[in-house]
């Protein structure tokens, strides 16, 4: 009965969403609000349920661990936010996530996407007993790379054979990663499509399997 | 600039094209045109490195996306998870998102659900408790000792896949990145309770796995970059292998991650899904493959369409003379 009542409210949810493709419309504008709406208060509910009660609430409440009180009041000074005259106060939990972020994330995130992207594109163009592809994808990778980066160059004057011939290849192999991102999105955005699509033929009207 | 057939094509009313679209992505899921799906190198890699573990390892599987991009990441980690509970892999389920936990109930639920043809019937923790009581924790023990008391297993269903022995539900927990760094050292210390509120500490796969330094992979299916996450604070502090499943959208950002040998392999959009459902057919985990594998008719057919009016706009990009400088200017409305 309830997961009837759940399909049917989903389907009429997506096609008042779809309407919009003919013209806006105060459907899709009630849809919009209700995902708005519901996605808060479902955030409200399960980080309450998954976060708050048992790893704050139920602690102070039952095991007297009122040390908790400490992170509890910095989460507090959030709030401050809606008072102006106490809204510095804000600053500090924030500067406290901020410096543990940094302080945790800035040197494993150097190494996961610089370093590492650095030392894959040092490469030996070739070496004995190289198929020819892994020869020609080397190539292409390393060049591709120096090329694009001589795009972003900005201090000199995109001319003549290194700057100019260099800014000219890596502006067309940006054009290609370009290319290719968008033939991903059309796929993306068709997946979104027949996602919808099939679950009004299958869950809702049942006429496909 | 004077009306004619290739202005007004350029012009023509973008609803023309949305209902093209819609009437093309309805067509063949009645009359499927059954083109292959040929699963690539990226999502082969996945499936081998899973095909190459067992009951005495541990995967991650992280439901790391919203209902926005469900269509695209559901099939994937629905596939990997299908794929590990054939295998009897323990599985760790995860979500980086309050929204990700609803996501990672649905996909449970559905992978779950006797309405589906090979289905997995779970046992809960509270179900096996005499069993745990008894020490029969082993798996294929407590498979035999769980049947022998006269459990039958459904003509329709997979196997059994018994909660903290098989997978466990752990859920969503705020600045995730930090949960992943923290279960580097303990799982435990992060999840003391799986989303249930069962204690995962009895749990015998967390005492056989206690850290994601006993854990064989993380497969992180995510709509943004958080899948990057694992990369960052699983793969280059403890040398944790990952694969990802993301929304085609993203694919090409990730690829290189590829190319430095810090992913396993990526499954790409719905087309990512597909290649794995059919990878599972062809290894007869399942007789046929599941709802990614359907859309990709659709999928061909949506392309095809598209290519058709970019050739179309083309030409009468050209042919109009609308290349010229300030042409088209003058002939759009």
């Amino acid at each position: 009965m309830y997961e009837t009542i759940g399909i049917w409210t989903a389907a009429i949810f997506t096609l008042a969403v779809y309407s919009f493709l003919y013209k806006e419309n105060p459907l899709y504008r009630l849809g919009e609000h209700l995902v708005v709406g519901i996605s808060t208060g479902y955030f409200i509910v399960v980080t309450y349920e998954q976060v708050l009660k048992p790893r704050l609430i139920d602690p102070i409440a039952n095991d007297g661990e009122y040390i908790l009180f400490i992170p509890a009041l910095l989460g507090l000074l959030y709030i401050t936010r809606f008072f102006p005259k106490i809204a510095w106060l804000s600053r500090y939990p924030m500067a406290f996530i901020m410096g543990t972020s940094m302080g945790v994330g800035f040197p494993l995130s150097m190494k996961a996407s610089v370093l590492r992207q650095l030392e894959a594109t040092i490469l030996p163009l070739y070496s004995a007993g190289m198929p020819w592809q892994i020869v020609v994808g080397n190539v292409v990778l390393v060049l591709g790379t120096l090329a694009a980066l001589i795009y972003f160059f900005f201090s000199k004057p995109h001319k003549g054979p290194f700057f100019g011939t260099g800014s000219k290849i890596g502006i067309w192999v940006i054009m290609i990663g370009f290319g290719a991102t968008f033939g991903f999105t059309v796929m993306g955005r068709i997946s979104l499509l027949i996602g919808r699509i099939q679950f009004l033929l299958n869950d809702w009207l049942g006429v496909i399997k | 600039m004077k009306e004619n057939i290739w202005s007004r094509m350029l012009n023509l009313d973008r609803r023309w094209i949305f209902l093209f679209i819609g009437v093309v992505c309805i067509v063949p899921f009645f009359f499927p045109f059954g083109l292959p799906v040929l699963p690539t190198a990226h999502v082969i890699s996945i499936f081998d490195y899973v095909e190459n573990l067992g009951p005495e390892n541990a995967i991650f599987v992280s439901f790391d996306f919203d209902p926005g991009t469900d269509p695209e990441n559901m099939p994937m980690a629905v596939a990997v998870t299908r794929h590990a509970f054939s295998r009897h892999i323990p599985v760790f389920f995860t979500a980086n998102a309050p929204l990700a936990q609803g996501m990672l109930e649905s996909g449970l639920a559905y992978i779950t659900n006797p309405a589906l043809e090979g289905y997995f019937h779970v046992v809960s923790w509270q179900e096996w408790a005499q069993y745990r009581d008894q020490g029969i924790t082993e798996r294929d023990q407590l498979e035999a000792a769980w049947e022998a008391d006269g459990n039958v297993l459904p003509a329709n269903s997979s196997g059994w896949v018994f909660e903290g022995r098989d997978f466990a539900k752990l859920g969503y927990l705020p600045y995730f990145s930090l949960v992943i760094l923290g279960m580097t050292s303990s799982i435990a210390s992060q999840y003391p309770e799986d989303m249930n509120g069962n204690p995962l500490v009895e749990m015998p796969m967390l005492q056989e796995h206690k850290s994601l330094r006993d854990v064989d992979l993380a497969a992180t299916f995510s709509g943004t970059a958080a899948c990057t996450w694992w990369i960052t604070y699983g793969r280059e502090k403890i040398g944790l292998p990952v694969a990802f499943g993301v929304t085609a959208v993203s694919a090409t950002d990730y690829t290189i991650f590829i190319q430095s040998g810090q992913l396993i392999g990526q499954m790409g959009g719905l087309r990512g899904a597909a290649e794995y459902e059919v990878l599972l057919q062809n290894a007869g985990y399942f007789d046929k493959p599941d709802r990614a594998f359907i859309g990709m008719d659709v999928q061909n057919a949506a392309h095809l369409l598209i290519l058709f009016f970019i050739v179309l706009g083309n030409i009468a990009y050209f042919a109009g003379g609308f290349h010229k400088k300030g042409a088209l200017l003058k002939g759009r409305r």
